[in-house]
């Protein structure tokens, strides 16, 4: 069935341009990845989808909802959660309280706080912060910290998850860890993904669609290994010349 | 009616709008570089006039000429409480993660202390005194000496800062740490001078402003919230750290209020400001010339 | 039950025991000062359950004060005590739903200095319509004896204070912590932001409004500019950070620090009590921001930090 229906949808700030007239389906239980260069537009279209910004022009569906101009917690309500590009830890609650408003409040969810707790050291378990759980937020290392924003918007049972470079600022042990992790998730739960990614390798890897974005127009989209060897792809991360020397 | 086109009335809002762009100048510069909020502007400013009050009536110096001493005094409170308090708050992680409503908290501290002193030093009443206070003719309105002394004045520091911020170096220094203040501390901007530097002039522009007023009206030890709630309303008038949106938020401000006792009565100045303030904040908080904040 | 929550509630039996029969042996001095600071705590409790919890600092706290004792005013002798008591909390209350769906769209800085700007506002316009209505001040004669309204202040601060410990153990303190951290992620994690702040601002305000119905019949005499006083707003402010603002027993903490200084300080050197305050305000801010109550606290759950 298609989760996720984006028609149109164009963003201004002041006199720039984010997004222009971006359009997609999505199918539920896929991974897609949301591909380009730093100001594409992507984090943009994230927070159009999650509620954060209303867009100029255009219009989100949602498993025939439609959620543009909806308040963030409308739209986490009917479905969608998100994370952020820098993370948002609350600082000075410690990892279980974080997750735990999560719990209490995602999907508009009155449980009783003791129910929570324990739905929250479950997912505790999964993402391998169990032995962390009592340490305050801003104590966590940065992999610590990006599996704590994961975490948390598991805890609002989210249909559709947006993850927004939960890998960059990791080293290698820690981003194949992170890649591991949200595997086991995808197939724990009914989960769709749109992944958004810097490290072109794990984009590749993970997603079974692809979206390229650049300069807040959509350029492509299609299987990672159409979008790898697509001209316009190329050329729009690689330049003019170097997409003339290359097939 | 035709009092509203007074040359009177004109003169009047035209010097408070002086002593207004002065204190704006003075609550945005530190605003706007590091986003503190300074209640104690006002007690700043009655601090000011106590002193050029002192120099006067205890040692005959006319205000004119202490008003240096006043804004010297003020810059060096400036400079202390930049030091031992306000360094560490920007620096502290935890501080200044809620950083305008702790700065508020330490600078509403600071104007309890300050009023309370005053108060011991010079006691609650009211103090004025009398300088050039002759009546001159000017363009058909009869105006004290002092009141068009104070306007020259305040019009010429206003200029100065202008003209300072806008040609000289370390104006355009501060501008950049107002606009970006990573970029600018990344480019070579000595952050830290020029906290220091916009603390003891902020300070200094609200020295000068109560000393001129002492000249013109009354001072009180606890005189001086009006006037940091009035300096509040310019600086978000014309959009918080914006400098030239100080000097229009203060034209404005000092007009409707001018104008409007004018129209209505004294008694609906306070009603009047406020509500003009609590408008602005609902309908357009940047301010009139503020960037709304992506 | 662990030893700080057995500590804890047995001081707070003993003290409710101790305040519930302190009329019978305190003379009319202390019960006055006993009266300060019942009123004290049930201002400050309802100010950390909205600003301590939701961090958004509010210093509207006069303007609910002095609405509720503007309708005790007004409406003395009109109708029975209970009922303006219950008018007086539901005015301030509608007042804060009017000025907080507006106010609690802006953040940070603005939202404070709005509250103070519409306190002032509010005091004016009542300033206006007392000399419209050409009275200089109302008299209110035949006001009941200082015991009932102790008891009367004694019952709010005690509802105030189990108000705050019920809301900052609740889901919804749970969520307003949440805005106060990060309002944003907030929202993203379901919090429903503007509901929760506006409820809790609402509420906020109930209690102040009868306090201040009740604390105009101690003095007999309204005077607008005096009631609304943005220097009331401050005190809960600084008492809210001295005891710590996060949880019920800080306010009290607090509330009863400020009262003993004012009685060691006030007759003697007010100026003096008064640098103290500022003094305290601003060390407390820098140096124990979570207030002595907060510090205990943390220091004896042992967060891994």
């Amino acid at each position: 069935m298609t989760l996720l229906q984006v028609k149109g949808v164009s963003r201004r700030f002041g006199g720039v341009r984010a997004l222009n007239d971006i359009s997609f389906d999505m199918q539920a239980g896929e991974i897609v990845g949301l591909m380009g260069a730093n100001g594409a537009g992507k984090t943009t279209l994230f927070s159009l989808i999650a509620g954060n910004v209303a867009p100029s022009a255009g219009e989100i569906w949602f498993d025939n909802n439609r959620i543009d101009g909806l308040a963030p917690h409308q739209v986490n309500r009917l479905g969608i959660a998100r994370t952020f590009q820098i993370v948002r830890p609350f600082a000075n609650m410690t990892v279980l309280e974080n997750i735990a408003v999560g719990a209490l409040y995602g999907r508009g969810r009155t449980m009783s706080q003791h129910r929570a707790r324990e739905r929250c050291m479950q997912i505790l378990e999964e993402v391998g912060l169990a032995d962390r759980s009592d340490m305050l937020a801003s104590a966590l290392t940065l992999a610590g910290r990006k599996r704590l924003e994961v975490a948390r918007a598991l805890a609002t049972e989210p249909r559709l998850l947006l993850l927004d470079e939960v890998l960059a600022g990791l080293n290698a042990t820690e981003a194949r860890d992170a890649l591991d992790l949200l595997r086991r998730l995808r197939a724990s739960r009914s989960l769709s993904i749109v992944v958004i990614e810097h490290v072109m390798k794990a984009l590749m890897q993970l997603s079974e669609r692809i979206i390229v974005l650049h300069d807040g127009q959509k350029v492509m989209e299609g299987v990672p290994a159409e979008v790898a060897n697509d001209p316009r792809v190329i050329k729009a991360y690689l330049g003019e010349k170097r997409g003339a020397e290359h097939p | 009616m035709d009092t509203l086109l007074s040359p009177q009335l004109l003169i009047a809002a035209l010097v408070l709008a002086a002593i207004y762009a002065l204190i704006a100048l003075g609550l945005n510069l530190i605003y706007g570089t590091m986003r503190l909020l300074n209640v104690a502007h006002g007690e700043i400013m009655m601090l000011a006039g106590y002193v050029s009050y002192w120099a006067f009536v205890r040692l005959g110096i006319g205000p004119l000429v202490s008003m240096i001493a006043a804004m010297l005094i003020a810059a060096i409170l400036g400079a202390l409480c930049y030091l031992t308090i306000f360094r560490a708050v920007v620096r502290n992680r935890q501080l200044a993660a809620r950083l305008e409503s702790n700065s508020l908290l330490i600078f509403f501290g600071i104007s309890i202390i300050v009023q309370n002193i005053l108060s011991i030093a010079f006691s609650a009443d009211p103090r004025s005194y009398s300088y050039l206070d002759a009546i001159i003719p000017v363009f058909g309105a009869r105006v004290e000496l002092n009141r068009l002394v104070v306007l020259a004045i305040g019009a010429l520091a206003t200029a100065a800062c202008v003209i300072f911020f806008r040609y000289s170096r370390l104006g355009l220094a501060i501008r950049a740490l107002i606009q970006q203040r990573d970029a600018a501390s990344l480019i070579g901007i000595d952050a830290e001078k020029i906290n220091l530097l916009v603390f003891s002039l902020g300070f200094a522009m609200a020295g000068l402003a109560g000393s001129l007023i002492g000249m013109t009206s009354a001072i009180s030890p606890f005189g001086g919230f009006p006037y940091t709630i009035s300096a509040f309303i310019v600086i978000i008038l014309g959009g918080l750290g914006n400098l030239a949106g100080g000097l229009l938020g203060a034209a404005v401000l000092a007009f409707v209020e001018i104008y409007g006792v004018a129209a209505t009565s004294s008694a609906y100045r306070s009603i009047l400001v406020y509500g003009l303030f609590i408008v602005i904040l609902l309908i357009r908080p940047q301010g009139l010339l503020g960037r709304r904040a992506a | 039950m662990s030893k700080k929550t057995l500590i804890e509630t047995i001081l707070a039996v003993v003290g409710v025991v101790f305040l519930a029969f302190a009329p019978w042996f305190v003379g009319a001095y202390w019960l006055g000062v006993l009266l300060q600071l019942m009123s004290w705590i049930a201002l400050t409790q309802s100010w950390v359950a909205f600003s301590g919890l939701s961090g958004y600092v509010s210093l509207a706290q006069a303007v609910f004060y002095g609405l509720g004792a503007y309708v005790m005013a007004v409406l003395w002798q009109q109708a029975p005590i209970w009922q303006v008591l219950l008018l007086a909390g539901v005015a301030a209350t509608i007042l804060a739903v009017v000025i907080g769906y507006p106010a609690l769209r802006v953040r940070g800085p603005y939202f404070v200095i709005l509250t103070l700007g519409l306190s002032e506002f509010v005091k004016y316009i009542v300033v206006a319509i007392e000399a419209a209505t050409e009275s200089s001040g109302r008299l209110l004669l035949g006001t009941p004896d200082p015991e009932i309204l102790y008891y009367l202040l004694f019952g709010l601060a005690v509802i105030a204070s189990l108000l705050t410990f019920w809301l900052s153990r609740s889901r919804w303190g749970v969520g307003l912590r949440a805005i106060r951290e990060d309002e944003t992620a907030a929202a993203t994690l379901g919090v429903p932001v503007a509901f929760l702040k506006t409820g809790a601002f609402a509420l906020s305000a109930f209690i102040p409004g009868v306090v201040g119905a009740i604390w105009v019949m101690r003095t007999t005499y309204f005077e607008p500019l005096e009631l609304f006083s943005p220097a009331l707003s401050f005190s809960v402010v600084t008492i809210a950070i001295v005891g710590g603002s996060d949880q019920a027993p800080g306010p009290i903490l607090g509330a009863t620090f400020i009262v003993i200084l004012s009685e060691l300080l006030w007759a003697r050197v007010p100026q003096l009590y008064l640098i103290l305050l500022g003094l305290l305000l601003i060390s407390f801010v820098l140096f124990l921001p979570r207030g002595i109550y907060g510090q205990i606290s943390a220091l004896q759950s042992g967060k891994r930090s």
